[in-house]
């Protein structure tokens, strides 16, 4: 059996609710697992405990072979002992050493040119944390925190302390650099956006428990329950691949379908995940009976109609799963029915691209 | 003016200072971070000598290090001599009373270090002693020096408590508050003017310090 990180706790904090979660993590090469859920919900909680930071009320966590708490013999291991990397939401880049010197800090052998070159800091290495912006304060908390060479890298919110342009960058960068490294993460966010574009797996934390878990399509597709739903959105989510790019607009090719979407700065990989919210989504009886500006006619198949009031809800398999939803009223004038042929029309600026590095 | 007095003043604040720090930053360690019920006990005890008279204070250290009870017979079989009426005597009264003075302020100074960089540092493998000396003393040095100045500033000028446990003795336990107070005894009022001068002088200068480094902006990060 591959190693992996299990955890399975539970803490209650004065005058809040209990938090209890449960999560295994392979340790294998990179994998960003991707801890997600509204904000309050104990996620930071969680990565607390894993790093040794919090002692949970009881349960257990263990990586591999190695017990790092115990509830019932009250055991903690100390954080120092768990070759833990761990990113608080505002990096706590040490303020009174330059950029080099906290690079260097766990590991005094390090060599500093070559590292601080890696992250693209070689031009900052004396320069002291005041000096640097949000990004670049980002980047030295990781290149410290990996200096030290941990088993499993936490992050938490490393993008929330980021204003929206720097957000979208350092998204991909993150993204790139995770998948390039050699030891699994854990990703805190209650971004969507975030949780789609870093994450291979998610796990969504509402109130205090841990509600769900699964590969990150699993999860956006299929929510568990309503709760869930609602925290994940009610959007399809589809890997899909760039085929084309130009004038603007994605081609994308999602199992076979092709798509056009408005092109996104961030791209540099054809590997993305696109969004689609239901509302978005219109229905017609057959392709070109109007006249319409939408970019994308897709034939489908009707796999399920379920009324939600005065909506339906419409089940479609266009050679990828999407979901519309209608008046009742409309369905009715449409006969929508399950095994009925239909075109769905989403327009190019209604699908959105999260790329996925 | 009594030199010999100023001397000796000096030479005790430079001592108890120098013993406040190697004492005082253990201490304000614990009543930092340790998370004991009974904490706010030694948080009291600590303090006392804010509030108790000099008198009090010099008194029950003169019974406690005397050469009947326990600490005294100790010190006697060690070193062959007695703690009342000597200068080590002297030392270890002007600690206990300067206590608070150092105590609070690097407590205050390790509580205003952010708990984030004490956890990064853990996390980042580095165990709490050297977590200590390289990021809350660093992020500190402010408090610090202040606890310093102000234990330095306050056994430069302590008066009772030397009299209790001290005496009067010329060289070796007569300070400077005391020689003052024998020169308006004896009448010798010039003698005593320059000398309480130089007392005046030197606390001036040390408090002007204390403040000025509170304003100074710390070149190296942010004051937060």
């Amino acid at each position: 059996m591959a190693a992996e990180l299990t955890v399975d706790i539970r803490k209650r904090f004065d005058g809040g609710p209990e938090i209890a979660a449960a999560l295994r993590l392979p340790l294998a090469g990179p994998a960003v697992m991707v801890l997600f859920g509204p904000s309050g919900a104990g996620k930071t909680t969680v990565l607390r405990a894993i790093a040794g930071l919090e002692t949970p009320d009881s349960g257990a966590v263990r990586c591999g072979d190695e017990v790092w708490f115990d509830g019932t013999r009250g055991f903690n291991l100390p954080p120092q002992k768990r070759r833990v990397g761990y990113l608080a939401q505002d990096y706590a880049v040490f303020p009174h050493l330059t950029v080099a010197r906290n690079v260097a800090y766990a590991n005094r052998n390090l060599e500093v040119h070559g590292w601080l070159a890696r992250f693209g800091l070689s031009e900052l290495a004396g320069r002291y944390p005041r000096q640097l912006s949000r990004g670049q304060l980002q980047k030295v908390a990781l290149a410290r925190a990996l200096a030290a060479q941990p088993r499993l890298v936490l992050l938490d919110e490393p993008l929330s302390a980021l204003d929206a342009p720097t957000r979208t960058r350092l998204r991909t960068d993150l993204r790139e650099l995770l998948a390039g490294l050699q030891v699994p993460a854990i990703v805190v966010t209650h971004d969507r956006t975030e949780a789609l574009a870093l994450g291979d797996s998610i796990a969504v934390m509402i109130d205090g428990m841990l509600r769900q878990a699964g590969s990150v399509e699993a999860v956006f597709d299929h929510p568990a329950d309503a709760d869930v739903a609602d925290a994940v959105g009610v959007e399809t989510v589809c890997p899909a691949q760039v085929v084309a790019r130009g004038e603007g607009l994605l081609t994308l090719d999602i199992a076979g379908a092709r798509l056009v979407a408005v092109d996104i700065a961030e791209l540099r990989h054809p590997n993305v995940f696109v969004c689609i919210r239901a509302e978005s989504v219109t229905l017609e009886q057959a392709a070109g009976a109007n006249p319409t500006s939408a970019r994308n006619h897709l034939p489908a198949r009707i796999v399920s109609v379920i009324p939600e009031g005065p909506l339906a809800r419409v089940t479609l398999d266009c050679g990828f799963p999407l979901t519309a939803v209608v008046t009742r009223r409309s369905g009715e004038e449409l006969h929508l029915r399950e095994g009925e042929r239909v075109v769905a029309v989403v327009k190019a600026t209604s699908i959105r691209v999260v790329p996925r590095g | 003016m009594d030199w010999q007095a100023i001397w000796l003043s000096l030479r005790l604040s430079f001592w108890t200072t120098v013993i406040l720090l190697a004492v005082g930053m253990p201490a304000a360690y614990w009543l930092t971070f340790s998370r004991r019920r009974w904490k706010f006990l030694v948080e009291a005890v600590v303090a006392l000598p804010l509030v108790l008279p000099p008198t009090v204070l010099g008194f029950y250290i003169l019974l406690a290090i005397g050469p009947h009870s326990p600490v005294g017979k100790v010190y006697a079989a060690v070193t062959g001599g007695m703690l009342p009426f000597s200068f080590q005597g002297l030392l270890v009264a002007s600690v206990l009373y300067s206590l608070p003075f150092a105590v609070q302020p690097f407590a205050a100074g390790f509580l205003a270090v952010d708990r984030k960089l004490i956890e990064a540092s853990w996390c980042l493998g580095v165990s709490r002693r050297a977590t200590f000396f390289r990021v809350i003393v660093p992020l500190s040095v402010p408090a610090i020096v202040t606890g310093m100045i102000l234990s330095f500033a306050h056994t430069l000028g302590e008066f009772g408590v030397v009299l209790m446990v001290g005496g009067n003795l010329a060289g070796l336990t007569r300070t400077v508050s005391i020689a003052i107070y024998d020169d308006v005894e004896a009448l010798n009022y010039g003698t005593a003017l320059e000398t309480s001068l130089v007392l005046l002088g030197v606390s001036f200068v040390v408090l002007a310090a204390t403040y000025g480094l509170r304003r100074r902006v710390w070149p190296v990060w942010p004051p937060s």
